[in-house]
């Protein structure tokens, strides 16, 4: 059963996940496109963190009032609706009434087929034992909190600690995300919000019953930035994006996986436990040198930029970057997106620039707009950046890699000519979560720490700097500013369809050199784009062209 | 160039010139009717209705190059008053179509971050402002503005208001947290500039529900479990803890720069002269309230259109004409200076001397001004045919005999009479000015203009406007075919005579030391304009020799 779904709004092909799913995994499967624009995410990142002891604090009290509203509530039910729900409960939640066995799969495809078909167990069907089990589970969670040193566990060795602790079993964490849910179907809650928290301990629960590998649980008493100051978290964290899509393979006799920042192309089959019948890699098929990727590794004054941690705050670099989008900004029409690391790295640098004057210049020729963690600032930001590229005023955005934006927004024709990615974004490499999963990853798939930052760190860039093109008529310019661009390991897990636009000649730029080659470049796309092309470059074909490809590819 | 030091006595001056260039074009026609050798078709009095007369008094005060060649020429009783407007037909189609005037913006620097100047001594700080920064201030934060409206002069004075705005704002730059809350606690005005704008984020939800669909990111926030609390990798070094328990929570640059740059795109509404603070805080007030917050059918259609857009495979459809602001420069060679002058200044540095970049500059300014206009030459030519269709045969015809001769001779740039020739004589120019740029950019030091006295600059580049528009409107008179034609064209001659002696008058008046240069710069204008004379000899000459074969 081939399934063809779109990938121009990816949020169709998100499904709904059970249990908590913060990492938007962003599938394509799809039979036809070729756009670059969607592209998996190969971690599902499940993290159920409980942060704050203040925070902590608060879920505690919820939790605590949530299970007093809940026995109120319950108390006042009729006691026929209880006992029926027990019934059900008896018969398995694939019976229940409101869960049809056909759309499991979408509704649920991180949980296995058992436990749909399986009953809950006994211990847990009244509703307060239910209770009375989560009331233990939360006091245990929370002695593991006051915890002085960094714990990495697996789910395995959890779960047998709150089985002698606590004396909850596996199975019975297992169905807790579904005995809730149950139970609050039954008592006819509608403020779910009030129950987050409890929510997210019984997602929590439900997933280290359920896995047994492929997780980690980190418990942290600080974040280590800031030692001296107690907030603890706990993690659990997912390393496997094989168990993401796994159902997908199951369920779907014909899976097409299609983007354009799939390079490496052999990675993906490790990273997602799967071998390809047919895996190919398509070159674009255009009409001109419409995309232009550069590497720029010096500053106007010759001197390297990159953000490498040690010279990312050295005030040479911060103004070399400065005045690249400086001269850009005065030489390139309508739009220019520019890309940083992280969001830290932006306000520091975006600080910087404001101090030394330099963004006053950059204002003087573009306005200038800054995606910030808040997102109705961020859409606003978008609208106004895109209303200037329109009336002719011309704009910059700020952007993050790895932010909504880079991941969801297309900058394409004069909403963006030039986009500049300003580093190398690779991931935070002292995160807790990011070591446990290398860890994971080397000793499950084989594969190499530095291979699998890079290989991520160079789909991120190539995520980003694809916005910027989207058809044929279409043109822009990439620079990745950053020295280490330069060097053949990092640069040749880009994918194709850049590397093969990226010549010989620009690998190696300084400001000033790059920014000849951009009037160059724009003044020839500028031309009036001839739609009929010429000889094989047509972008549209007739039926007559089509006979005649068909024709050259019997007689081969 | 005027200037003046307010508006007031700009706006006088401008309805006197006005009223001065209405009586000169009204006495235009009278003057035709005296010329005896008018033939018919032109002695007819040019019946231009009142609108038309607006129209080109519009024009010619909005652009005071125009108006110089104006002054010049139809009033010098060299061109005609059809004449001089026939070759900017397009200027009063445009002027036609849009009646409206182009708004003053805001200016783009942000001037609402006032930066505090200390004396380095006491622990004094200065803030100065000034009625546009004022302005933009209030513009940009809705909040000040409404505390202006409600507590001055009732409840203190205004520069006890601005006083306390800036002691919050140095509070917010220093990013001293504890000492604002402090402060914030004992005063409730000063707190009202450290809270967050509640004006604006009220806007905001207005105008979320108005933004283009397909960057709403807001609406699809709901489909991941990134939002929900305690979901996502937190420490992973790309978010800042934020302390958001603080009822200031700090206000980022980020959102300065957002809000500065909407601001800036909404542009200014009121045409209110700033003249004090109260009157300003008044307009904005007003202006806001005749802008309906309304989200009307209207808006959504735009949603709908905006997606459509979105959509649609470019590469296979026509491109879309987007609705543009047009620009309109009042003087171009002052703007031009100025920006080109501001690249340089941005791209210069501060490292080498003040001296030389100037000299540099204006060496650059100034042929980027000569290229600028010829470019408009071709643009104002190529729009407006003078020469018929059937002439224009003709002259091919002509030119086809013609040209093995012009070859011989090596006179590229001999043979002209239609436009497209015309053309083809100033792209040659153009080559040449660019030549000799690339040569002078070679040393930038001895720029070519800088050593040449200021007045003699401004005397050489109107003369250069002067011949362009002489030049034009000769080689548009050929073929002379009737008497006006010819007439036009001696007029023409007899000026552009007049220009050429002026011109060698400056060069054998110069110094001896740019004197090089000059001659230099003044190549392409006597080229030019011994082309035009030159052809004009051949012309009587045949003209003559056919006489003599018949007589």
């Amino acid at each position: 059963m081939p399934i063809s779904w779109s990938t121009a709004t990816s949020t169709c092909s998100t499904p709904r996940w059970p249990a908590s799913c913060p990492g938007r995994c962003r599938r394509s499967v799809s039979s036809c496109s070729t756009r670059h624009t969607t592209s998996i995410t190969s971690a599902l990142r499940l993290s159920v963190s409980a942060s704050a002891s203040r925070r902590w604090k608060a879920l505690n009290e919820t939790c605590g009032a949530s299970r007093k509203r809940l026995i109120g509530r319950f108390k006042a039910t009729d006691a026929n609706r209880l006992r029926a729900e027990y019934n059900r409960l008896v018969d398995g939640l694939a019976q229940r009434g409101n869960l049809p066995i056909s759309d499991a799969w979408l509704a649920n495809p991180a949980l296995p087929d058992d436990i749909l078909k399986e009953a809950v167990p006994g211990n847990i069907r009244r509703a307060e034992h239910f209770l009375a089990v989560l009331r233990r589970l939360v006091r245990f969670l929370d002695g593991r909190l006051e915890t002085e040193t960094v714990e990495n566990e697996m789910p395995v060795s959890f779960v047998a600690s709150i089985h002698s602790q606590a004396g909850i079993d596996q199975k019975m964490l297992r169905f807790c995300y579904d005995r809730l849910h149950s139970l609050m179907l039954t008592l006819e809650i509608t403020d779910t919000d009030e129950f987050m928290h409890i929510q997210t301990i019984c997602d929590f629960a439900t997933l280290i019953g359920t896995y047994t590998r492929g997780f980690s649980i980190i418990t942290e008493p600080y974040d280590e930035r800031m030692p001296d100051i107690r907030d603890p978290v706990i993690q659990l964290s997912c390393h496997d994006a094989s168990l993401a899509i796994q159902p997908v393979f199951d369920r779907f006799q014909t899976v097409v996986i299609t983007s354009g920042t799939l390079s490496p192309i052999d990675l993906y089959p490790r990273l997602l436990n799967f071998n390809p019948v047919i895996s190919r890699s398509f070159t674009m098929s255009l009409t001109r040198d419409c995309i232009c990727p550069m590497v720029l590794t010096r500053g106007s004054d010759q001197l390297p930029v990159s953000t490498k941690f040690d010279m990312r705050s050295d005030p040479g670099v911060v103004r070399n970057y400065g005045r690249l989008l400086l001269e850009m900004s005065s030489a390139v029409p309508d739009g220019i997106v520019c890309f940083f690391v992280s969001y830290s790295y932006m306000d520091g640098i975006v600080n910087s620039w404001n101090e030394m004057g330099i963004l006053q210049d950059i204002m003087q020729h573009k306005l200038v707009f800054i995606e910030t963690p808040d997102v109705v600032e961020t859409t606003l930001a978008l609208d106004n950046y895109r209303k200037a590229c329109d009336c002719g005023r011309g704009a910059i955005f700020f952007s993050v890699a790895r932010g909504k934006v880079a991941e969801g927004i297309d900058f394409d024709r004069h909403y963006g000519r030039l986009v500049i990615m300003f580093g190398v974004p690779f991931q935070y490499t002292l995160s807790r979560i990011l070591l446990a999963r290398l860890e994971y990853l080397r000793e499950t798939f084989q594969i190499k720490e530095g291979d699998f930052l890079t290989f991520d760190a160079l789909r991120q860039a190539a995520q980003c700097v694809g916005r910027v093109i989207r058809s044929k008529a279409d043109y822009g310019m990439m620079i990745f500013a950053d020295k280490r661009y330069s060097r053949h390991d990092k640069r040749s897990k880009l994918p194709g369809w850049i590397l093969s636009h990226l010549h010989d000649a620009h690998l190696n730029l300084s400001t000033d050199m790059a920014l000849h080659i951009a009037r160059e470049f724009l003044r020839r796309m500028a031309q009036p784009y001839d739609k009929m092309g010429s000889g094989g470059n047509k972008t549209l074909l007739t039926e007559e062209d089509l006979q005649n490809m068909a024709q050259d590819a019997m007689e081969m | 160039m005027f200037e003046f030091d307010n508006v007031t006595n700009r706006d006088l001056c401008r309805d006197f010139v006005a009223r001065v260039l209405g009586k000169q074009q009204g006495t235009v026609p009278p003057r035709l009717n005296v010329l005896p050798e008018n033939s018919i078709t032109s002695t007819r009095p040019e019946q231009l209705s009142s609108m038309e007369m607006q129209r080109r008094m519009k024009l010619l005060q909005d652009d005071s190059e125009l108006q110089k060649l104006h002054k010049k020429f139809v009033l010098g009783n060299i061109l005609q008053e059809s004449e001089f407007w026939a070759s900017r037909k397009n200027l009063l189609d445009d002027e036609a179509n849009k009646g409206s005037k182009q708004r003053p913006g805001f200016k783009s620097a942000m001037l609402a971050d006032v930066r505090p100047s200390a004396d380095g001594r006491t622990n004094k700080v200065t803030f100065s402002l000034t009625t546009e920064i004022i302005h933009q201030i209030f513009a940009e934060k809705p909040a000040v503005h409404r505390a202006f409206l409600d507590f001055v002069p009732k409840k203190m004075s205004e520069k006890d208001f601005w006083t306390k705005y800036f002691r919050a704002e140095y509070l917010v730059r220093t990013k001293n947290i504890v000492a604002a809350a402090a402060e914030a606690a004992e005063d409730e005005e000063l707190a009202i500039f450290l809270k967050n704008d509640d004006i604006l984020a009220k806007e905001a939800r207005l105008k979320i529900k108005r933004v283009d669909p397909t960057l709403d990111m807001e609406a699809d926030a709901g489909d991941d479990y990134i939002h929900l609390p305690g979901h996502g990798i937190i420490h992973d070094g790309s978010k800042e803890t934020i302390d958001t328990d603080s009822d200031f929570a700090r206000r980022t640059l980020s959102q300065d720069l957002n809000r500065h740059a909407a601001v800036v795109l909404e542009g200014r509404s009121s045409d209110v002269e700033l003249t004090n603070t109260k009157t300003v805080a008044e307009a904005l007030a007003k202006s806001k309230k005749e802008l309906p917050s309304s989200i009307s059918d209207d808006s959504n259609n735009e949603r709908l259109a905006k997606v459509a857009r979105m959509t649609e495979i470019e590469d296979l459809q026509g491109p879309r004409s987007l609705p543009y602001a047009p620009l309109c420069i009042k003087d171009p060679r002052e703007y031009f200076d100025s920006q080109q002058a501001n690249a340089l200044r941005s791209l210069g540095g501060n490292n080498d001397g003040r001296r030389i970049r100037s000299s540099r500059l204006s060496a650059d300014d100034a042929f980027h001004h000569l290229l600028d206009q010829i470019s408009s030459i071709k643009v104002n030519g190529l729009s407006c045919p003078v020469v018929h269709s059937d002439v224009a045969l003709k002259e091919t015809k002509w030119k086809g005999q013609k040209a093995k001769e012009m070859e011989n001779t090596g006179f590229k740039l001999w043979y002209s009479g239609t436009v497209a020739n015309k053309n083809r004589v100033l792209n040659e120019l153009n080559e040449g000015i660019s030549r000799s740029r690339r040569l002078n950019l070679k040393n930038p030091q001895e720029g070519l203009l800088g050593q040449i006295p200021q007045c003699t600059r401004d005397e050489l580049m109107d003369h250069w406007t002067a011949i362009q528009e002489l030049l034009r409107h000769f080689w548009s008179s050929y073929p002379i075919t009737t008497t006006v034609l010819y007439n036009k064209v001696q007029r023409v001659k007899d000026a552009m005579t007049q220009i050429y002696q002026k011109l060698q008058d400056i060069k054998e008046s110069a110094q001896p030391d740019v004197r090089h240069e000059m001659s230099k710069l003044v190549k392409p204008m006597t080229q030019a304009l011994d082309a035009a004379f030159n052809h004009d000899l051949d012309q009587q000459q045949k003209v003559s020799k056919a006489g003599n074969c018949k007589p």
